[in-house]
């Protein structure tokens, strides 16, 4: 492994700090929808990730079949992916809510059958969505990005602010936060526990598969397109302490910009390594993440 | 599983000849990947498969001591794990009783078929893995059609030292593939040019700006993408994009039609790579090749194809010439002596089991098309790479 | 009664092979089926009689496989001690890593395991000078002939090494019985049910943790081993996360803190996607619509499942 010696890459670190706060913007966006989903239901929804990727296929769909105006296209996945994780929900892990280890199982099945399904549909390919427009390049100086790049930080910072606006201002967004309190407290505020569930479901798919159409254009739509953003999203709940959106949001950013600074200071392949180690060290420092209380029902 | 029942159709619609009864089919067995990372990669190894399987079967099968047998494929799925492979060869061996096995996609999963075979005495011929180590663990059951990385690396590592391509920097694949073709490259070069930088990534991961930022600052003068089309289309355009002016090197996936169009032709000019079947090649039997598949899939053909078409062809031969199908050890014999002129080129195995194809190096022109410039006996103008 | 039962299902393994000769590929199947049970032993006494759930337990599997691996090929030892000493590297591991990483509770643990895995195949990966990278380590020899007196028996071939791999299994099952049955496994099972009441009542809640947890890596460590002298090569895709979640997934479906859990989740796991081969491309979607099916009709797994429908019919 040939590394260069040099001196401090001032603009090297800049470059990947654009990177890796737009990886992080997507990351956060993936750990919000999870979170959320913990939160309310106590449910780790390890299929998360393919709820992603289908989110890129329906942004290929839609661009290809629909509409070639992307902002449409992008919608269309957001609402798909709205009624997959209501589809979810109801015929899944509404049964599963107290069984953690069954959930891990049912995920597992539901990423085979959507990493499989995809490919008996569309084909071993990888595809590409087509739209020149955001791929175009901007120029500041020696760094270089796509309209992609900011378009994703942007349509990200739009989800992440409405839904804040959603959990503290609306009926049910505040029912939600009570449910994640306590499942009684969401009758109080006159919202049926099971209405609150399938809301969260719908709001979680629509966040992934939103993330999944925003890289889908600037990258490639895979079967496998969702397993490393579902890494990186557990990692980022895990490090923003399992409870809160801020600390999801935070973790991802975290997470994104460390795993572009340390490709510039450490071997490649062991990128990852350097993530999870830097997760296992903080959860040493700090044994519910970094912004982490005691989650309900626990000692 | 879809080409089995082909063949048995096949076979149901020869003529029957006389009263007696129809021939068996010979069986031969398939393992690739149809799932997973590299299911895009095991279709062109089946379309390769299913071309040869068609081109036996409208002469009657394979004239096995006397008697015209047609041909019947079955066809696993290993998806690259050891375990389902060593499974799948068994299956193959003792359950399919196939006369061979062909096949594979990923090395690991070669080195726990292998000794199946071996234990079942039946040929393996691998068509696509490059490891140099899969011919050299001394079982005689195995052969490879395709070059090893060795091979292929051999003539682009003498250009990058004449043109002072050096030094050079690796982005790769961190599977077997990527990690096999840096770690061959290195040896090949030795302290002939020197390497500034080696840059790995997971399947599946699609942002290469961190490479991008490390091949600037370590001011290599090329870059050299040891991976497949998909995540190569995406490396070059962050390159080209990110204003990195280096001199481009790939794979044999990179020299294609495909690839263009991923691309465009303003971030391909001047890249080179090597190959082990330039499919524009003006060559007779590439030609040919090349129209037969463009016919039957609508895309340009693709050197995992080819490959596993000879190794088709070159498995009927041998049983022609073993006249047998359940010897395996008159099957091996024949397959060892095996002197075929396929698409890829003269195929010929040596004590180890693994053939010489010729490699190439290919060139892209400004307009999008490509031409041969190694070897220099074969060297073509643009289109004809 | 069950003494007896046991005695014959034992007898029943040793003798199928022999029962039914000229049956390779179901040989094959089994000793893969015997090959996954043991890391799924291992991962019961942590997950299904700790209530500790490890999403990277194929890692430690790894370093047993890896570790063996090396011995055998490298070093010239013979299987057993190969064996053993891989197990005992893994279990080391376990305990290097349990002492930080089960002061963490619940979903964090969880989360951490996932990251323990995650690193353990990475450094499979990487390190090319010792585990052969990602090409994977070939050519694993299998156990040398055993003498016994004037007898010689061969274990290298199919029928060899399935009692090999049996002789493993039956040594880990009984090994998992021995622990449930024991004072410690009284106490894991205290710990399972109510940490705070276990402590209250005076078991060292972290020393047993972190005990199990490292027993469970060895058990794990030697599954590893066994698997790759069966395959005769170790490579990354058999020790990652995905073969780790299976894992998990193994011993859920058959039923966690059931004694022949992992035996029957291991069957599913090897025996579904062969038979499922007839599916062709939608075979793993297929395994997956089971998964799920099974998710939801057995939440306490095969035997759960068994056990409730059992008692339903003697009610009735």
């Amino acid at each position: 492994m040939a590394f260069p010696a040099m001196a401090f890459p001032a603009m090297a670190v800049i470059a990947q700090a654009v990177n890796g706060i737009m990886m992080g913007a997507v990351y956060a966006l993936f750990a919000v929808g999870m979170v959320l989903v913990f939160g309310v239901m106590r449910v780790l929804n390890f299929a998360h990730g393919a709820v992603f990727m289908a989110g890129g296929y329906l942004c290929w769909f839609a661009m290809a079949h629909v509409s070639p105006i992307y902002p449409v296209a992008l919608l269309f996945s957001t609402a798909g992916g709205a009624a997959i994780g209501l589809v979810l929900e109801r015929l899944v892990f509404r049964r599963l809510r107290e069984n953690l280890s069954m959930q891990i199982v049912a995920s597992l099945g539901l990423i085979l059958m959507a990493q499989n399904g995809v490919l008996l549909l569309f084909g071993a390919d990888a595809l590409q969505i087509e739209a020149p427009s955001l791929r175009r390049v901007l120029r500041l100086g020696e760094l270089g990005f796509t309209v992609q790049h900011l378009v994703i930080l942007a349509a990200v910072a739009v989800a992440v602010a409405s839904l804040h606006v959603f959990l503290s201002r609306s009926r049910l967004g505040i029912a939600m936060r009570a449910a994640s309190q306590d499942i009684q407290a969401a009758r109080v505020v006159g919202i049926a526990p099971d209405r609150v569930f399938a809301i969260t479901f719908a709001l979680s798919g629509a966040l992934a598969a939103l993330g999944g159409a925003l890289l889908g254009p600037l990258f490639l739509v895979f079967p496998g397109m969702g397993d490393l953003p579902l890494l990186k999203g557990l990692t980022a709940i895990v490090l923003g302490g399992m409870g809160s959106v801020w600390g999801a949001v935070l973790g991802g950013l975290a997470i994104g910009l460390l795993e572009a600074e340390a490709t510039l200071f450490a071997p490649t392949d062991y990128r990852d390594l350097v993530v999870f180690a830097a997760l296992i060290a903080t959860l040493l420092l700090r044994p519910r993440g970094l912004f982490g209380t005691a989650i309900r029902g626990e000692p | 599983m879809r080409y089995a029942y082909l063949a048995v159709a096949t076979a149901l619609l020869a003529p029957a000849p006389g009263f007696s009864q129809a021939p068996k089919p010979v069986v031969l067995g398939i393992v690739t990947a149809q799932t997973g990372p590299l299911a895009a990669a095991g279709r062109f190894q089946m379309n390769g498969f299913a071309m040869a399987l068609d081109a036996l079967n409208r002469d009657g099968g394979i004239e096995i001591a006397g008697q015209r047998r047609p041909v019947a494929l079955k066809v696993y799925d290993t998806h690259c794990s050891p375990a389902e492979g060593a499974s799948a060869m068994e299956r193959l061996a003792s359950v399919d009783r196939a006369a061979m096995v062909l096949g594979e996609l990923c090395s690991p999963a070669v080195a726990a078929e292998t000794p199946v075979a071996q234990d079942n005495s039946v040929p393996f011929v691998i068509t696509v893995p490059t490891a140099e180590n899969l011919t050299l663990s001394g079982n005689p059951w195995v052969f490879r059609v395709n070059a090893d990385n060795n091979q292929l690396n051999q003539a682009l590592g003498r250009y990058v030292v004449e043109k002072g391509l050096a030094p050079l920097a690796f982005i790769a694949w961190n599977n077997d593939a990527g990690r096999g073709g840096v770690r061959s490259m290195e040896a090949l070069l030795g302290a002939s040019a020197k390497v500034a930088y080696t840059g790995y990534f997971n399947v599946g991961e699609v942002d290469f700006s961190a490479h991008v930022s490390n091949i600037r600052r370590a001011g290599a003068r090329s870059v050299m993408l040891f991976m497949d089309e998909e995540p190569g289309a995406l490396a070059i355009r962050q390159l080209r994009d990110a204003g990195l002016g280096v001199q481009l090197i790939g794979t044999l996936a990179m020299g294609s039609a495909r690839f263009l169009a991923r691309l465009d032709a303003k971030y391909l000019a001047g890249m080179m790579q090597y190959n082990a079947f330039p499919p524009s090649a003006p060559q007779p039997r590439i030609r040919a090749f090349d129209d037969q598949y463009r016919a039957r899939f609508k895309e340009e053909s693709h050197g995992f194809a080819a490959q596993s078409y000879d190794a088709l062809m070159l498995a009927a031969d041998a049983l022609h010439r073993a006249g047998t199908t359940t010897d395996g050890e008159a099957v091996r014999k024949a397959l060892a002596a095996t002197s075929y002129d396929g698409v890829i080129g003269h195929i010929a195995f040596d004590a180890h089991g693994q053939a010489a194809p010729p490699v190439y190096v290919t060139q892209w022109c400004d307009d999008g098309t490509r031409k041969i410039i190694f070897p220099a006996e074969l060297a073509s103008a643009c289109g004809g790479g | 009664m069950k003494a007896a039962a046991t005695l014959l299902a034992v007898a029943t393994a040793a003798l199928l092979p022999v029962a039914f000769p000229g049956q390779p590929y179901m040989l094959q199947l089994a000793t893969l089926t015997l090959c996954g049970i043991v890391p799924a032993i291992g991962l019961n006494l942590l997950f299904g009689y700790t209530g500790l759930v490890s999403l990277g337990h194929m890692g430690f599997a790894g370093v047993g496989g890896y570790a063996a691996a090396l011995l055998m090929k490298q070093a010239g030892w013979p299987f057993l001690p190969a064996l053993g000493s891989g197990a005992l590297l893994a279990g080391a591991v376990g305990l290097l890593v349990g002492i930080p990483c089960l002061r963490l509770r619940s979903h964090f643990f969880i989360i951490v395991t996932l990251a323990v895995g995650l690193i353990l195949s990475t450094l499979f990966t990487n390190l090319d000078w010792l585990t052969g990278g990602a090409e994977g380590l070939p050519g694993i020899p299998r156990p040398r002939p055993l003498a016994i007196g004037g007898v010689r028996i061969v274990l290298a071939t199919p029928i060899g090494f399935y009692w090999v791999a049996l002789a493993v299994t039956l040594g880990a099952l009984l090994l998992q019985w021995a622990v449930v049955r024991s004072p410690f496994g009284s106490a894991l099972a205290a710990i399972r049910q109510d940490e705070t009441m276990a402590a209250a009542r005076g078991v060292d809640v972290f020393a047993h943790k972190l005990a199990v947890f490292a027993l469970s890596a060895g058990i794990a460590g030697a599954g590893g081993a066994l698997q790759a002298s069966f395959l005769r090569v170790a490579a990354p895709a058999s020790f990652d996360l995905a073969a780790s979640i299976n894992l998990v997934a193994v011993v859920i479906i058959g039923g966690p803190g059931y004694l022949a859990g992992p035996v029957l989740g291991s069957i599913v796991f090897v025996a579904l996607p062969e038979a499922l081969r007839a599916a062709a491309q939608a075979r793993l979607f297929v395994f997956g619509a089971v998964l799920v099916l099974l998710a939801l009709f057995a939440p306490r797994g095969l035997l759960g499942l068994g056990t409730r429908l059992l008692r339903r019919h003697a009610a009735s």
